[in-house]
């Protein structure tokens, strides 16, 4: 006769069948308690990786939260951007599973999703099961999520962060008195910067080195573009009139500029907006808006944030987000679906608005709640609806954003970085420049493999 | 026999304590070396999953880079960064030498504060640049609004990038050329000057037919060592200019970086990076063979 100890550890007893069935049945009738409760993933160490960013570090502050709500432990890698996107580009394209989740950076979205890298959320959103009703899907500003789809309309990451493009001005004072008005086209910010400049020791306008960011607004406003029709179409598009006439005008505005702008760090632009030595700076919201919620702004009185000016043939500020998105191969699946739905909740995302101030959050429910309104309010400028109203935009009509979410953009850019240099400081009239560019894009892409 | 013996032994002894730096030597140096040639015969790429290991074109990225503007632009640029960069270094060095070389307790407080440059990690030196090249925060531009001098932005100009790449890499390094003189200078025995002075030299003269010919294997030696290190001038490219404006101040390794690093191209990055390599071992082999005929020669 076999005593306890001898029993086979598998053998059902049953008080274990009765204990399963009761547990069973309240899952079914309480799915979304009994995470805390039952803690499925108990002994689970979630492996996740991103770039850092502020999000993140005050994530980190809640994941104990997390931790002991579901039993598992979370180990986040953060990594500088470059290393980050490369990390994770070799980590996907070799299929590994040493991520459950990650960051599906912008510029690598749209290569990624169409790869087939990541999974389809869809399957954890789609099941009650998994995602309750409350979590919302659709509450993310469709234009964040643009960059997370397939073809067919599949999502494969929400994102947690959304940069729209607008401009700061920081001495109004000096506009008024000047009788100038806040340019709303690109021939009155030419003529508001080259009248501010030099006056009390202002420049007109300063921007930073990171030229294929500043500057597709300006030649998609002339009707221009990046690649011809992305991203079905990457042929770049580099010596169209269009982009050639909007080229000519970024570097004519910067002649209103600090000296040595051309090699100015995004810091080194920021400083000089807060400080009112430049009077206009557009660039992303989280950029720009200190002028008037920073307490380092020495212009917080005479500053205003608005939309950049619309262009003769189109209004297309930039605007980009970042997701979170689970590899195909990983290996824990729904519990990383359980961390994602976490640090995108509601919840989450209200506190990291209300307790720490960070307002680039992607859920339209909080940006257009009273308590972000609230906060985000400065001189009667309502900065979430700003916010909003420029991150939508790549969601109505065409995706203008397109261009950068590509995988070729990275070549083209840098291309097109060294043209606009050339441009800016008078080494070669825009026409030559931009028709060696095009041949230059041309051959690095061909070199890299891309089919033209 | 026994002094064979004996022989043999020692040999045993030095290939025994001789072993585990060349094993540590091979991995550290040798296999990377190793791998960066494989790698630059494939079309590898970070975004193209199994290019790694696609040998079935080995030469395309050499056959690629005589038609590559932008590569054949860096050497050019990284020509004219070294070859200035080191004769800066190597005349500036000396010189200061020759003044410092001196029994003087200021002068050997000068000496040590000559040194901070060379000490510094070259990020901090390319920050520190960046601070004295930027317009509107430098101390170096508030001293020409003082004197009514208008300057241009040093690392935005076209005419003035690559000088101030070349300024500051010279700050950095002259106190090595510095060091490496100076030490020669002091194992000069002091008769051969006295007897020059006695036969009626000159100081002049006495530089150019006795000082000049004890210290000339240094400089040679110095500007070697200088020319191998200017290809790695890249964190004051990367933090001041970022290769511009345009391509005004990009050296072959910081297209190489680009390559790599911005645009994923890692077998073609790898290629660029592999002809850089030949290009200074075929610059110091020549320099050394030249120092070999110049002592067979005396």
């Amino acid at each position: 006769m076999k005593n306890r100890a001898d029993q086979p550890a598998r053998a059902i007893t049953r008080r274990k069948l009765l204990k399963a069935s009761a547990a069973g049945a309240a899952l079914a009738a309480f799915p979304a308690p009994l995470i805390a409760q039952t803690k499925p993933f108990a002994g689970v160490t979630l492996h996740g990786a991103s770039f850092q960013h502020r999000f993140f570090t005050l994530l980190q502050k809640y994941i104990p939260e997390f931790e002991e709500q579901t039993g598992m432990k979370v180990d986040l890698q953060l990594s500088a951007f470059p290393v980050y996107n490369q990390q994770a580009n070799l980590e996907l394209s070799s299929g590994g599973s040493a991520y459950d989740f990650v960051n599906v950076t912008f510029i690598l979205a749209a290569r990624w999703v169409a790869a087939g890298l990541l999974s389809n959320l869809d399957e954890f959103t789609g099941d009650p099961n998994l995602t309750p009703a409350e979590w919302n899907p659709k509450d993310f500003v469709e234009g964040a999520q643009v960059p997370y789809r397939d073809a067919k309309g599949g999502t494969y990451g929400y994102s947690w962060e959304g940069g729209a493009m607008v401009m700061g001005l920081s001495r109004m004072d000096l506009m008024e008195k000047k009788g100038l008005k806040i340019p709303k086209t690109f021939a009155e910010l030419q003529q508001v910067c080259a009248e501010i400049n030099g006056t009390d020791g202002a420049s007109g306008i300063v921007a930073f080195r990171l030229h294929h960011w500043n500057l597709p607004p300006y030649i998609q406003g002339f009707g221009g573009n990046i690649f011809r029709n992305p991203p079905g179409d990457i042929m770049p598009a580099l010596n169209k009139p269009e982009t050639i006439e909007g080229i000519e005008f970024y570097a004519k505005l910067l002649k209103s500029a600090p000296k040595g702008v051309l090699t100015y760090t995004e810091d080194q632009a920021r400083q000089s907006l807060l400080t009112g030595r430049s009077n206009i700076f557009i660039h992303s919201s989280a950029w720009v808006t200190p002028i008037l919620l920073s307490e380092e702004s020495k212009v917080k009185d005479t500053s205003r944030v608005v939309r950049m000016p619309a262009g003769p043939v189109h209004d297309h500020p930039a605007s980009n987000s970042q997701g979170l998105g689970i590899p195909k191969n990983a290996k824990n699946k729904k519990a990383a679906w359980e961390f994602i739905k976490w640090a995108l909740s509601p919840d989450i995302s209200m506190r990291l608005v209300k307790e720490h101030g960070h307002s680039s959050v992607c859920r339209r429910s909080i940006i257009t709640s009273d308590a972000y309104r609230k906060l985000n309010t400065v001189n009667g400028q309502d900065l979430g609806a700003l916010y909003l109203e420029v991150l939508e935009l790549p969601a109505k009509g065409e995706n203008y954003m397109a261009y950068r979410t590509v995988k070729e953009f990275p070549i083209v850019g840098d291309v097109l970085n060294k043209a606009f240099e050339q441009v800016a400081t008078g080494q070669l009239p825009a026409k030559d420049a931009m028709n060696a560019a095009q041949d230059q894009a041309i051959a690095a892409l061909r070199r890299a493999g891309t089919q033209l | 026999m026994k002094q064979g013996g004996i022989d043999e032994e020692r040999r045993r002894f030095i290939a025994f304590a001789l072993t585990p730096s060349l094993i540590v030597l091979f991995a550290v140096a040798v296999l990377p070396a190793i791998y960066l040639v494989v790698t630059s015969l494939t079309p590898f790429q970070l975004t193209a999953p199994g290019s790694a290991t696609d040998f079935s074109a080995p030469l395309r990225n050499y056959g690629l880079l005589p038609g590559d503007p932008r590569f054949v632009n860096s050497l050019v640029v990284q020509a004219k960064l070294s070859f200035w960069g080191v004769l800066f270094q190597v005349l500036l060095g000396m010189l200061l030498a020759l003044l410092l070389n001196v029994q003087s307790r200021f002068v050997e407080f000068a000496r040590t504060f000559f040194l901070i440059p060379m000490v510094l990690p070259p990020i901090v030196v390319a920050v520190i640049w960046k601070l004295i090249y930027t317009p509107d925060i430098s101390p170096l531009y508030y001293a020409a609004q003082a004197l009514h001098f208008t300057m241009p932005a040093l690392t935005s100009s076209v005419d003035f990038a690559l000088t101030a790449i070349i300024i500051a890499d010279t700050w950095e390094w002259l106190p090595f050329t510095f060091l490496m003189v100076l030490a020669a200078l002091q194992t000069i025995p002091d008769e051969y000057s006295e007897a020059a002075l006695v036969d009626g030299a000159n100081r002049l003269q006495i530089f150019w037919y006795v000082t000049l010919p004890f210290i000339t294997p240094i400089l040679v030696i110095s500007g070697m060592f200088r020319l191998i290190d200017s290809v790695k001038a890249f964190p004051l490219i990367f933090l001041l200019t970022s290769g511009g404006p345009g391509t005004v101040t990009e050296v072959t390794n910081y297209y190489a970086y680009l390559l790599a690093f911005d645009t994923n191209e890692i077998g073609y990055s790898s290629a660029v990076t592999v002809v850089m390599l030949l290009l200074v071992a075929g610059i110091s082999l020549g320099l050394v063979w030249m120092g070999r005929r110049r002592e067979a020669m005396a």
